[in-house]
């Protein structure tokens, strides 16, 4: 196999996502996982922008790495009597194994025979310049485009809206601190924000 | 570059019961701004107009009297307006109208009268909608996590109340885990066929069937993964942990809605994802669906393991998150008899007639547990219906029908919903498991029985609050269960032309 830029650096984002993806479960520090997790998922954006899908690639940096990501280190930072593990906690290992190696193979029987229609030699030939046809103009555009198009995803894009206001209504109305004292005492209608 | 999409062709009109709700609930939300504090009944009234309004415009629909758009499918095909989805907008509608009916002075009583309680009610009863009529995964989710954002919140709606943030955080995390397994299976069930359309997965399903295709093992992953988020939602053994603890946690009024309308969502989307985008997913010869199997020990599980659990309960709502437990196993048993082709539309059916007969008694059941409960949500326990049918002989009648029913005794709605599942399961051939459902609703006789024992032979003097409101309900409850229990071909005319296999 020939070794191009596009298979080197595709084994460096590999070896990052998976070299991270190991540390991740077996760093002792949970503090530390959650700063391999940021590293794996930084490997994984970098494996899209190779496979020429740089709306995924966005994606995987702006959702997980950027809201996720920080979501499960700040709520590790405050439990901080978790950080340092000195005991197994999930006895169950082994379950998890054999379903990690369950998905694994499923994952496997599909990929292969994609991998047999491509050729193992072959395997980026789809992903070079010399064959841009196989990958979308524009997948931003399109995406956008086919929210809001009546034969595409309109339907879920509206109901997505109302559940989105009835998720803020809730917030409001579960951190709004005058609900929390006695209602019997109920202020004025003009003092409430 | 970007025509402006006609609305024409999307055939909203078909979609009126779903979006006129949907619409009047964004619009009760500023109405009830300039609604003050002491007179929340305006809203209270509203949403129940705008409840009543669509139910009679899905019943128009279910009755065959107005067709609204043309043909059956808007939105492209993401929305299907079948008569399925009339019969789950027609029930989830009902459960609606009965949900504000109770909550009204039981939200008084605990001194959270807002207006916010009943248009985030209106909100999952649209989630509910969109989510039996869903005709692409895409909108199953979304419409998920419309039916269950706000059920979220209601279940908190007594905070700072302990119990009730137990319950609601619970709830929460417990369901964003299992909206977690649903979109993983969303995605292995795309990876395999390449749409998220149902009538593209069957026919996707066709392909992979007949050239032995590898990415089958992808579907069967996917398949699990949905159960499993789908699972949660209706309390199916063994994802059912949370229900006993919400239940109890959560403000009544809230339980006896979420009791109905989550199932009915939950159900709806299996019977649409697994009868009718999955059920030719027949593997190596077997005459029957590959999931089938799964979902018929899992209804078997769910079954034994409710109605045991239910016996040894002393806390009326613990009580009857166990029973919710065990029919969700008894509608399962439907769900997996879909798995048999020839039986696939009659099943689907069984489970509407399930449903539509649940709503009724159960939510009965609350309205009567409500009536007993104090304004701390203390004496929910069993000895507060002791002795009830000296004080309050009408309620306790009405509780004695409830439990008739749900023990499923002849001419009551319990009874025809369970004819209509075992049947099912029999044509299907899962004989065992329709034993199964016989032996385990015997079993439930138990404990269902002991509550009737207790109002009528045992001594007590319990303490009732029944306003006008709350005894409609129980009324509306007790015709319901009656009315069908006594004419089932009622349940069966409106269920009959259920069609949800797709024609080759």
């Amino acid at each position: 196999m020939d070794i191009t830029i596009e298979s080197l650096v595709f084994l460096i984002f590999g070896a990052l996502t998976l070299g991270a993806g190991v540390l991740v479960v077996t760093s002792r520090n949970l503090f530390h996982s959650g700063l391999y997790l940021m590293m794996s998922l930084f490997g994984v954006a970098g494996l899209f922008v190779l496979l020429a899908a740089p709306l995924l690639a966005g994606f995987q940096v702006v959702v997980y790495i950027g809201a996720i990501a920080i979501l499960i280190i700040v709520a590790i930072m405050l439990t901080p009597g978790l950080t340092q593990i000195k005991t197994l906690f999930n006895e169950q290992w082994m379950v998890n194994l054999a379903a990690a190696v369950i998905v694994f193979l499923v994952l496997v029987s599909v990929i292969t025979p994609l991998m047999d229609d491509v050729g193992v030699d072959n395997w980026n030939a789809d992903f070079t310049e010399d064959h841009p046809k196989a990958v979308a103009a524009d997948s931003m555009t399109t995406l956008g485009e086919q929210l809001v198009d009546p034969d595409y995803f309109m339907l879920p894009f509206e109901v997505a809206s109302v559940l989105l206001m009835a998720a803020m209504i809730g917030a409001v109305l579960l951190v709004n601190p005058g609900q929390a004292e006695d209602e019997s005492v109920v202020p004025p209608e003009g003092e409430e924000v | 570059m970007f025509e402006a999409p006609s609305i024409g062709d999307l055939n909203i009109a078909a979609t009126l019961p779903a979006t006129l709700l949907a619409l009047g609930a964004c619009i009760f939300l500023l109405v009830d701004l300039f609604v003050p504090k002491d007179r929340k009944y305006i809203t209270a009234l509203l949403a129940a107009a705008g409840l009543l309004t669509s139910l009679v415009l899905a019943l128009l629909s279910l009755m065959n009297i107005i067709e609204f758009g043309s043909g059956e499918t808007a939105f492209a095909g993401l929305y299907i307006a079948d008569q399925f989805t009339d019969v789950v907008n027609v029930v989830v509608l009902f459960t609606g109208l009965m949900g504000v009916l109770v909550a009204y002075n039981y939200l008084d009583r605990i001194g959270k009268q807002r207006g916010e309680y009943y248009y985030l009610l209106l909100f999952t009863t649209v989630g509910v909608m969109f989510m039996g009529s869903a005709g692409d995964l895409v909108t199953v989710f979304v419409a998920l996590e419309l039916l269950s954002i706000p059920l979220y919140i209601l279940s908190g709606f007594r905070w700072p109340q302990e119990q009730s943030e137990e319950s609601a955080l619970k709830y929460f995390i417990l369901g964003a885990f299992s909206s977690g397994f649903l979109v993983y299976g969303i995605a292995m069930i795309y990876g395999a066929t390449g749409t998220t359309e149902f009538r593209g997965i069957w026919l996707a399903v066709d392909e992979i069937i007949a050239q032995d295709l590898s990415s089958k093992y992808l579907l069967l992953l996917g398949a699990g993964l949905t159960l499993v988020g789908l699972g949660f939602k209706v309390a199916a053994v063994p994802f059912h942990m949370w229900t006993p603890d919400v239940y109890q946690g959560a403000p009544t009024s809230v339980v006896a809605y979420m009791s109905v309308a989550a199932k009915v969502g939950g159900f709806a989307a299996l019977v649409r994802v697994f009868a009718s985008g999955m059920s030719n997913f027949v593997l190596d010869g077997a005459t029957a669906a590959a999931w089938q199997d799964t979902m018929w020990l899992i209804a078997a599980l769910t079954m034994i393991l409710g109605n045991l659990v239910a016996i040894v309960q002393t806390d009326l709502k613990r009580l009857f998150a166990y029973s919710s437990i065990a029919h969700a196993g008894y509608i399962l048993t439907a769900v997996a008899a879909a798995g048999s082709a020839a039986v696939t539309n009659e099943a689907a059916q069984a489970v509407a007639i399930y449903l539509a007969a649940y709503a009724f008694t159960n939510i009965g059941v609350f309205a009567v547990i409500i009536s007993v409960e104090k304004d701390d949500s203390s004496n929910t326990g069993l000895d507060s219906l002791r002795g009830m049918s000296r004080t309050q002989p009408l309620l306790a009648a009405s509780m004695t029908l409830f439990m008739f029913s749900l023990t499923g005794i002849p001419l009551t709605a319990g009874f025809v919903g369970k004819w209509f599942v075992f049947k099912s399961a029999i044509a299907a051939d899962l004989f065992p498991v329709a034993v199964i459902g016989v032996l385990t609703s015997l079993v439930s006789a138990y404990y269902y029985l002991r509550i009737v024992w207790l109002m009528y032979f045992e001594e007590g003097e319990p303490q009732v609050y029944i306003p006008w409101p709350l005894a409609s309900a129980i009324s509306l409850a007790v015709v319901g269960t009656l009315l069908l229990g006594i004419f089932p071909y009622l349940l069966q005319e409106m269920a009959q032309d259920i069609v949800l296999a797709f024609g080759r």
